[in-house]
């Protein structure tokens, strides 16, 4: 398993249901992380920054090499769609869980990607055909994007989830934003290369995903709605999509297989398109790896799309009934619960995670790398847990979510629960009016007011605990007595709750009594 | 034995009294009967009225919440109430000479001026550093790029001023609050 945080859980969990065993890899700040205490051997790779480790392609095969592995999972982000990986892996007589390395290459390049689904017969939206490598100069490509045209996107040749990615709204500030988005793609994927492509206008996201076996086989499943966006990352997504009639996915997954057999694709795989109101669609991209977002098609599908990718890999025919995979049974939705503070503006909040209590119950599913007592590092993708719930239609789907959003607690860093709370009550969002723009011009009107509002009760109960805080726990005694008594007959796990940081408080409020 | 508390944006006065599981609290004048039980790091408290509602045998129906307390830096609180943060800071036990303080400390609390750190607000790696010393800087300018968790966020400048000071350099990783630049 050459990744980390919650896939690789997902994936050594779906190694156990299939009686295999699986290798984590780790680097230096990982050696606590959940992944590497469940899976059956561990070997570190490096140092924390995932260039010396996570996407050290030499170290992960010699980590696969050196404990006997068969075949590589490489999740996703950090190497899933880089094709040297895939190749080396061949190369090292490793079964890759993925497509070839050919198929990475050429669906990949977002332009090259474009030109296949253009011969595949599926429009495209408008944009610069050719990439933009580091040495192309800023006057080049403002001549491109005055042919483009305003507004566009500046995104990542090698790009996904955001990462490299700007928008341009007026020439003035194309400048800038090339140099924003070629640090971050190279940051994120070591190929600071991009391209144009116009904004259309308030589109959704859909997409479709894939399944390819190593006979030709190519099996598309019912569309995800991902609109739900903040500033170009998804955070909530859904299946069926609810602007998508049965028509409309006959047509869109027609469109998605014929793309992905055009191109002899083989392992799971999305086709992303974009979704005008009058319910045209545009290709967007592909991404030659397991999605994120894969559980809410497990759910409402019943195929588990990763022991489908391992059986792939070692040569299985795809035997799903392709009714199974097209007409979803009830819906599911996804939060992606993010360690950002949402009322910093959704700054990343890093740290220790002091208490974790994960919702559970009727057909709620939580996939997560995190547990109380670890720590989420500075150095990767900020997403801690996937929050998933299903329900025969939209509305059960929904209220299960906000009632398993309501069990969620994470203490010691912040996070996106409180703003999915707030999320799932806007009338947009119930009513599932939204586009891929929605959520960050919904964002822009808000004044800097809290999303978590506590009832009057719950404040004046907050002030109650606080006093009764001090008073036990820091051992100032109520009506003259021992404190310590009390202590003692609540401190039921036999830890002495009075801390270091509880005297100092003490000595502090007695610095104010004087 | 009294509290004064900031909740949610508001002041008010808290009385513990009790032992035990058993405590008695009167927030601004109303009291409550408290059942105060600890499971692992979780408070649970079960709230009602002071008087019991059936007197034989005594009978404490109470509402049922679930808190979590943990201390901050700064003297705060982050406290949560059945999962939802309230924010609270305690300003100490009533009385006399506290009250002198709290006065005293209101008087000498006047706006800062002079030097101002600017400080990294999260942990994260340097990417770039867009003043030099010297410079110039107005109201909300970009002064360094911070990156975490691969997303490059810029720190601003909260003010205008001068930069009177570079404390980082590229490439450098930082810890939260650390200071970048000062500005006069």
């Amino acid at each position: 398993m050459a990744n980390r945080g919650e896939i690789a859980v997902r994936v050594i969990r779906a190694c156990r249901d299939m009686g295999m065993a699986c290798v984590a890899v780790y680097s230096e700040c990982d050696r606590t992380a959940r992944h590497v205490r469940m899976a059956d051997e561990a070997c570190a790779i490096g140092p924390s920054a995932p260039l010396e480790s996570y996407l050290r392609v030499d170290r992960l095969i010699d980590a696969a090499l050196a404990t006997g592995a068969d075949a590589v999972h490489p999740g996703y982000g950090f190497l899933a769609e880089n094709e040297s990986f895939a190749a080396a892996c061949r190369a090292a007589g490793l079964t890759f869980i993925g497509p070839t390395a050919e198929a990475i290459s050429l669906m990949g390049s977002k332009t090259a990607a474009r030109r296949a689904a253009i011969a595949a017969g599926v429009s495209v939206v408008p944009g610069s055909d050719a990439p933009f490598d580091a040495n192309q100069s800023d006057s080049v490509i403002e001549a491109a994007a005055v042919s483009v045209g305003y507004p566009l996107l500046i995104k990542a040749v090698a790009g996904g989830g955001g990462k490299g990615m700007r928008v341009v709204t007026a020439a003035g500030d194309l400048p800038s934003s090339i140099r924003a988005a070629r640090s971050e793609a190279r940051a994120a994927f070591g190929d600071p290369a991009i391209y144009l492509e116009r904004r259309l206008v308030r589109p959704r996201h859909v997409e479709v995903q894939l399944l390819g076996d190593l006979h030709g086989n190519v099996l598309p499943f019912v569309e995800r709605e991902c609109s739900i966006q903040r500033r170009h990352q998804k955070v909530i997504e859904e299946t069926p999509s609810p602007a998508v009639s049965p028509a409309l996915r006959a047509e869109i997954t027609t469109a998605a297989a014929a793309v992905a057999r055009s191109v002899g694709y083989t392992s799971a795989g999305t086709i992303e398109f974009l979704l005008e109101e009058d319910g045209r669609f545009y290709f967007l991209e592909m991404n030659t790896r397991l999605q994120v977002e894969h559980p809410i098609t497990e759910m409402v599908t019943g195929v588990d799309l990763v022991q489908w990718q391992i059986r792939i890999a070692q040569g299985e025919p795809l035997d799903i009934d392709p009714q199974q995979a097209l007409a979803p049974n009830g819906h599911a939705i996804e939060c992606r619960i993010y360690a950002e503070d949402p009322d910093a503006g959704f700054m990343p909040s890093p740290g220790r995670i002091a208490a974790l209590d994960v919702p559970g119950g009727p057909w709620i599913r939580d996939d997560s790398g995190a547990e109380p007592g670890t720590d989420v590092p500075i150095f990767y993708d900020p997403l801690i847990s996937k929050l998933s719930a299903w329900g025969a239609d939209r509305q059960q789907a929904l209220t299960r979510m906000k009632r398993a959003l309501g069990e969620y607690h994470v203490g010691g860093i912040r996070t996106t629960v409180p703003f999915f709370r707030w999320m799932l009550e806007q009338p947009a969002f119930e009513n599932a009016t939204f586009h891929t723009a929605y959520l960050d011009e919904l964002l822009q009107q808000r004044r800097g007011e809290p999303f978590e509002n506590p009832r009057e009760d719950e404040e004046e109960i907050a002030a109650v605990a606080a006093a009764l805080h001090t008073v036990i726990a820091v051992g100032i005694a109520p009506s003259g007595r021992s404190a310590a008594r009390d202590v003692a007959a609540l401190s039921e796990a036999g830890r002495p709750p009075v801390g270091r940081a509880g005297w100092k408080r003490l000595a502090r409020l007695e610095g104010l009594r004087g | 034995m009294t509290f004064e508390v900031e909740a949610g944006g508001r002041r008010r006065a808290v009385e513990i009294a009790g032992a035990g599981r058993a405590y008695r609290a009167v927030v601004d004048g109303r009291a409550y009967a408290l059942d105060v039980a600890r499971v692992g790091d979780v408070w649970s408290l079960l709230v009602g009225s002071a008087e019991p509602v059936l007197s034989s045998p005594p009978l404490h129906p109470g509402r049922s919440y679930e808190v979590t307390i943990g201390e901050q830096a700064g003297g705060e609180l982050a406290v949560y109430v059945n999962r939802r943060a309230v924010p609270v800071s305690i300003h100490g036990l009533t009385g006399p000479r506290a009250q002198r303080r709290a006065t005293r400390a209101d008087r000498t609390g006047e706006a800062p001026s002079g030097p101002l750190n600017i400080v990294a607000p999260m942990p994260g790696r340097i990417v770039k550093v867009l003043v030099n010393e010297g410079d110039a800087v107005v109201a909300r300018q970009g002064v360094v790029v911070v990156e975490a968790m691969k997303m490059e966020n810029e720190v601003r400048a909260p003010r205008a001023g001068t930069v009177k000071g570079v404390r980082v350099t590229q490439g450098a990783l930082v810890e939260a609050r650390t200071v970048l630049i000062v500005i006069e």
